[in-house]
């Protein structure tokens, strides 16, 4: 593991080589906003755009997106640069638009100086409208969870993820990793008695031998217990019970 | 009913690797005027690919449609030369003859009107192809009659 | 035969095809590329083969007959070249291929109506070499196109074909690498990155397995030189990319074809086969211990596939979306190898520059951009078609002289350069040479080589809305700037377009362009601004036309204008009346024609069947 050091808002920063900008960023205290990064999903970042900081190297400065820009040997980073803050605002305006509701999105837009966006709002009920089409949601599924159930669909403003046709999905194991990344709370998952509904398909959950909550997805367990080899009496107690 | 049989048959003709999927889904589009549910699920089990990866191709790529497409299908080239040269106007002109938008099929299922983005005979400007049929210079005034040899 | 099995066979074997070559026969060789086939050349070489069977004629002995590939002058087809005297007919239909047969082939005599003839000066002109159109041109990526049947594999041999592959067969990869840097060949795609440059960083990269891949997906509008090349001229690709694997060490090739060439598929497909059992391709290249293939892959109708990175995830069988990640290719590429992706007429220059030398290909061009440029000019110009010529070229000269002017006499407005990626450079700039580096500081690039001719009926902000509705079509939609910025991009054009411009429209556009040329993911977004800050800089004045006076100055933008007929020019004879779809026109035979200006659609068809010019658009 190569050390080094980088240079962020004039500070020296210690930095593993490769680390991604962002992260050397928020261990040295220098707060980056970003949506669509997640440092346990690999193959996430790089698709809102919000985390563009300057980098400066071997004469020349362009923006690039710090939840995916890897440290190098001199480098310097700015993150609060006027041009910083007018690309970040553009971003956040668009975004404003395109999610009116997000509560996440609002803040950020509002510490750049954004209260209203100056285009004509999106509107509409299912979760396009809710969504940034970052595809944290389908790379979890796919690299952390490892079924693939949905996927990025359409290309352009119309990006959306789904199961195929929006059919309930077969391999999904009702297991809501799509819905704990999600930045903006998109994707709808409802429990009503020993029922998860998510992505079109009721699952039964087990209930906890102790406290008799529903906690865990059938569909979840046996997936787990497929692919690990795990004892399924693993699973008889909820994680506040084991 | 989509049959098995014919979908095996062009998924065989390939080599079996991800390498292959769009030229299968292009051929089950020109076998089929779509790409069938399925075909994809075959496909699916035949490749080992999830089936949300393959529908989204399905999704993403332009010469690929979920819905079936008509028996013609007519491509209105709306390049720049062919912008330039009237293509909007060929476009609409088709839109009030056959009484459908553009990206839509007939009522009978016989045309589907779409535009595509360059087909590449730029110099021939306006183009319209119909089938594997090109017309170069297509004329607004003349182009339902174009259609009428296409049943 | 099978493989030829070594560099000295292949020059035995070319001698072997040239003695059975009849010198002088007379042969007829017609184009089939897509343009001249839309035109009807099928049926003229249909009309050939007959009646050289009624004739009795000997194909090889009496005359030669060959399909050829584009030659580029598509408006005119279907066109058919003579040998030897090099004539050049246009426009040709079955019925003409009697006489052709009788006055050329037999009797070595030209069929005056068939020929060339200039629009204003009315001077005929039978030689192809003489015709203004070819005369300037100097044509290296096009050197065989329209010269051999490129689905026979031994016309390719005969031109001098895979005597590249035979030298640097004899020539160190490192040789090989610095040949291609000094002849200053930059990527003829649209990035203009110096080839020998990317070979050699692909090389440096340590690796069991890298890739060399060809992009023949040619997304731009208006450009067809690709398509040219891959259907007329398949092997000089292959030998090209053969050439390229051999020098950075790579053992499989792509060549990615956009879905909408079936044509180009075929080509390819059939030349692949033909090298390979030449022994060309596969193991043992020439006798060598050299193995390389090539597979084709099509393309699906995305616009972004014709990116690097969108590429390479298309090949491999997923969805074409950029990498979001800052890797180069030329480190990991496809499958995360190293890998070589160059455009179609990158890797057709490459075996000409192996065989004549570095230095002559950098004696042609400019300082900057060496060699020469395959052009496709279209739009509103008289000779519309493929043209290579030597970078340096003036837009001026490439418009005028070899484009002979725009079309109808309309006044000359503008060029679009580089496709979407690109911009305008209005007529008072165009004395500036067209080479990679002036097109880029004036705000243009040189993108793929579409030269789009404008006129004075040409709306600079329709082009500006034109350009932004088809990125918005064809955004991959990953990352914010492009997914949304061009959509609302394109509400704005649209509000300007429809006569509900704002003071503040020009401001928010040119906001729009800075968050995607900073803030994109890929190129696609980030030279998207480029054709719409290119027409707010070199024509404001119609920008504030439509915004403050509600006008549109070219007369397109149809909330903007009126049709009316002008009495003076109107016949009355009743045909805009007829074709009209509102039937909105009234007027008696003979007498003044009247459009109702309230259920005018502006559909554009009573001006298009006027005889007699007498539709005016204000």
């Amino acid at each position: 593991m190569e050390k080094l050091k980088v240079i962020i808002d004039g500070r020296e920063c210690e930095a593993i080589k490769d680390q991604c900008v962002l992260d050397v960023a928020r261990e040295n205290g220098i707060p980056i906003p970003a949506l669509c990064y997640n440092p346990e999903v690999k193959t996430s970042g790089g698709s809102c755009r919000v985390c563009l900081v300057e980098a400066h190297q071997g004469g020349w400065m362009r923006l690039v997106t710090s939840c995916n820009y890897p440290v190098r040997k001199g480098l310097e980073i700015k993150t609060n640069t006027d041009l910083v803050h007018k690309i970040r605002r553009g971003v956040l305006e668009l975004l404003r638009a395109r999610v009116p509701d997000s509560d996440v999105i609002k803040k950020l837009a509002l510490e750049e100086g954004i209260t209203e966006p100056r285009f004509k709002k999106d509107e509409g009920e299912d979760n396009r409208y809710k969504c940034i089409a970052c595809a944290l949601c389908a790379q979890v599924c796919e690299e952390v969870v490892g079924v693939s159930a949905i996927s990025m669909q359409n290309r352009g403003a119309d990006k959306q993820p789904g199961t195929p046709y929006h059919k309930p999905s077969n391999v999904c194991i009702g297991c809501g990793a799509c819905v704990y990344v999600c930045p903006t709370n998109a994707i709808s998952m409802k429990e009503t008695g020993d029922i998860r509904r998510i992505w079109s398909r009721d699952f039964k959950m087990a209930k906890c031998s102790m406290c008799s909550k529903p906690y865990i997805p059938e569909a979840q367990i046996d997936w787990i217990v497929k692919t690990t080899g795990k004892a399924r009496a693993f699973f008889d107690k909820c994680p506040d019970h084991r | 009913m989509i049959e098995v049989k014919k979908v095996d048959a062009i998924i065989n003709r390939y080599e079996k690797s991800e390498e292959s999927l769009l030229a299968i889904l292009q051929d089950f589009q020109r076998e089929f005027h779509y790409v069938p549910e399925e075909g994809m699920q075959r496909l699916s089990e035949v490749m080992n690919v999830s089936e949300s990866k393959i529908y989204a191709m399905g999704t993403f790529y332009k010469t690929l449609s979920l819905t079936p497409r008509g028996k013609h299908t007519i491509k209105v080239c709306t390049g720049t030369a062919c912008h330039l040269k009237g293509a909007n106007q060929i476009l609409e002109t088709l839109e009030r003859g056959l009484k459908i938008r553009r990206n839509s099929t007939t009522k009978d299922l016989n045309f589907t009107l779409e535009c595509v983005n360059c087909v590449g005979a730029c110099a021939m400007a306006p183009v319209t192809v119909v089938d594997e049929d090109y017309y170069g210079q297509t004329r607004a005034s003349k182009v339902m009659d174009v259609l009428k040899k296409y049943k | 035969m099978g493989a030829i099995a070594s560099i000295e066979q292949l020059g035995k074997y070319r001698e072997q095809i040239k003695a059975n070559v009849k010198e002088d026969l007379p042969t007829v060789l017609i184009c089939f590329g897509t343009g001249c086939q839309a035109n009807g050349a099928r049926n003229v070489a249909e009309a050939f083969t007959k009646i050289i069977k009624d004739q009795g004629l000997n194909l090889d002995v009496n005359i030669g007959l060959k399909t050829t590939g584009c030659h580029g002058y598509c408006e005119n087809g279907p066109l058919v070249a003579l040998r030897p005297q090099g004539i050049l007919y246009l426009k040709v239909k079955p019925d003409d291929v009697s006489e052709i047969v009788e006055k050329t082939i037999k009797a070595g005599e030209v069929v005056d109506r068939l020929i060339y003839k200039d629009k204003q000066t009315e001077k005929t002109i039978a030689k192809y070499r003489e015709i203004p159109f070819y005369k300037h041109q100097q044509r290296i990526a096009l050197r065989n196109i329209g010269n051999i049947d490129p689905t026979n594999i031994d016309d390719y041999i005969l031109q001098g074909g895979y005597a590249g592959l035979a030298k640097v067969l004899k020539m160190e990869p490192d040789a090989i690498i610095s040949e291609v840097e000094k002849s200053g060949l930059r990527g003829r795609g649209g990035g203009g990155f110096p080839t020998g440059v990317k070979w050699r960083s692909c090389k440096a990269v340590p690796s069991d397995t890298r890739y060399v891949i060809c992009n023949g997906d040619e997304g731009d509008p208006g450009a067809f030189m690709d398509r040219s090349i891959m259907e007329g001229d398949p092997h000089a690709v292959i030998e090209g990319m053969i050439i390229g694997a051999i020098a950075v060490g790579a053992h499989q090739g792509y060549i990615y074809v956009r879905d909408e060439y079936p044509l180009a598929v075929k080509n390819l497909a059939i030349a692949i086969k033909s090298a390979r059992e030449k022994g060309f391709l596969g193991k043992n290249i020439l006798g060598s211990s050299f193995a390389f293939d090539i597979k084709i892959s099509r393309g699906g109708g995305a616009f972004v596939c014709g990116e690097s990175s969108a590429l390479m995830r298309s090949v491999e069988g997923k969805v074409g979306e950029p990498r979001a990640k800052y890797i180069r290719s030329v480190e990991k590429g496809l499958y995360d190898e190293p890998t070589v992706l160059n455009n179609v007429e990158t890797w057709a220059n490459v075996p000409e520059i192996i065989v004549k030398g570095a230095d002559w290909y950098a004696s042609l061009g400019t300082k900057g951009s060496k060699g020469t440029k395959v052009f496709s000019l279209v739009g509103k110009v008289n000779n519309t078609g493929l043209v290579e010529v030597p970078m340096g070229i003036s837009i001026r000269k490439l418009v005028e002289e070899i484009g002979g002017g725009v079309l109808s006499g309309k006044r000359f407005k503008a060029v679009q350069t580089g496709g979407p990626s690109g911009g305008c450079i209005p007529e008072r700039l165009s004395d500036l040479p067209i080479d990679f580096d002036s097109l880029t500081d004036a705000g243009s690039m040189m993108g793929s080589g579409g030269i789009i001719v404008m006129d004075e009926e040409t709306c600079m902000v329709d082009v500006a809305k034109y350009f932004i509705g088809f990125l918005v079509g064809e955004s991959c939609g990953k990352c914010t700037p492009c997914r949304d910025g061009l959509r609302r991009m394109l509400d704005v054009l649209i509000e300007i377009t429809e006569g509900r411009g704002k003071e503040t429209d020009v401001a928010v556009l040119e906001e729009l362009c800075d968050v995607l040329t900073w803030g994109a993911l890929c190129g696609l977004g980030t030279s998207a601004a480029n054709p719409v800050l290119s027409t707010i800089k070199y024509f404001r004045e119609e920008y504030d036309a439509h915004i403050n006076d509600k006008q549109c100055p070219a007369g397109v933008c149809k909330a903007l204008i009126t049709y009316s007929i002008d009495a003076e020019a109107c016949t009355g004879c009743t045909l805009c009346a007829k074709k009209c779809p509102q039937k909105c026109i009234t007027g008696e035979r003979k007498k003044t024609h009247v459009i109702d200006t309230e259920q005018c659609i502006k559909c554009g068809v009573c001006k298009d069947v006027c005889n007699f010019n007498a539709v005016r658009v204000a």
